[in-house]
């Protein structure tokens, strides 16, 4: 046997393990392992990006105000928040120690997809974007500030909203 | 791939994984260290623990770098180093293997640094250049591998030919 004919049997088993490839479970487990790796280094960028889209969307959605001023009865069955003035920059937060009132979770989507995991991460919003979930607002407060906490699920959607009040 | 973009990676690793599973495959001749072997190879790469620098070589002779350090690991753990099963152990099963079967069992049989070479070279279809980045040696390291790989292959065949007609 010489060197053509061993060229000959190595290209005859090259030939025929041409076709050989990893199992597709090797793809799989490697896809899983790089979804596990970019996503959870992507989450906090994406959640951020969420909120901030989440908070232009509330903005530009303000429906126009039908009366110029609220009731001062808020409806029954929605927890109403009243918004107030932020407190001075000058007083000392630690010292008078506000209080955190919480109006219930109002959802931003209609139809979200099952909830397993999420953040909540609160965010400084227009007064007006207490409208867009019924909540009253007169119509002097509607450029403040206010306190919410957005809850933001695994895969990047806004999928509800709480407004946040601070009493003394 | 490397800003999180998961269809690249996937596509590099199509295009990237069946030669690295078969020199893994071809240097040890078993299918689950072969499997093993790929998987670890696009995990380093995930994992940053295996860095390519284009400016060393091409990304095949990295990934088969990469894989001989893995294979090379492999083959030390399950005690298969230079010691490589004389032609006399091969005898038993000889009647009922091929072609195909009775070169690959010779090309198993080559000590590991031949059988690298001639996998590479001669099984891959992998440039001398190539090769030699890959085992982090010369050109001309590579060439006289391969031909004393070929001609110690021959030897083998030979012998089992001779078995053949004789059996």
């Amino acid at each position: 046997m010489n060197e053509e004919d061993v060229l000959r049997a190595l290209e005859t088993l090259a030939e025929a393990d041409r076709e050989l490839e990893a199992p597709p479970a090797v793809e799989v487990r490697l896809r899983s392992a790089f979804r596990k790796k970019y996503q959870r280094r992507a989450w906090p960028y994406f959640a951020a990006l969420t909120t901030a889209l989440a908070s232009f969307l509330l903005l530009i959605r303000v429906p126009p105000p039908p009366t110029l001023e609220i009731p001062p009865v808020a409806a029954p069955a929605a927890p109403v928040l009243a918004v107030t003035a932020p407190a001075p920059k000058v007083v000392h937060r630690q010292a008078l120690q506000p209080k955190e009132v919480m109006t219930d979770f109002y959802p931003l989507m209609e139809a979200p997809p099952p909830f397993e995991r999420g953040e909540l991460l609160r965010v400084s919003l227009p007064a007006s974007a207490m409208r867009t979930v019924g909540l009253p607002v007169s119509e002097d407060r509607l450029g403040e500030t206010v306190q919410a906490d957005v809850l933001v699920g695994e895969e990047g959607l806004a999928r509800a909203i709480r407004f946040v009040k601070y009493e003394r | 791939m490397l800003t999180g973009d998961e269809e690249a990676f996937s596509t590099l690793y199509r295009r990237r994984q069946g030669p690295i599973y078969r020199f893994a495959l071809q240097m040890t001749g078993n299918v689950v260290i072969a499997e093993d072997v790929t998987q670890e190879v696009f995990m380093a790469l995930l994992q940053k623990t295996a860095k390519y620098e284009p400016s060393r070589g091409s990304l095949a002779s990295f990934l088969y770098g990469v894989a001989r350090n893995m294979v090379l690991r492999r083959l030390e753990k399950t005690a298969e180093t230079e010691d490589y099963r004389s032609p006399e152990d091969i005898l038993d099963d000889l009647t009922r293997r091929e072609t195909i079967e009775n070169v690959r069992r010779a090309v198993l049989s080559l000590p590991a640094v031949y059988r690298e070479t001639v996998v590479l070279c001669d099984l891959q279809d992998t440039s001398y250049e190539e090769a030699a980045q890959a085992l982090e040696c010369p050109i001309g390291t590579v060439r006289s591998r391969l031909n004393r790989g070929r001609s110690m292959l021959a030897s083998k065949l030979r012998f089992f030919s001779a078995v053949r007609s004789a059996v």
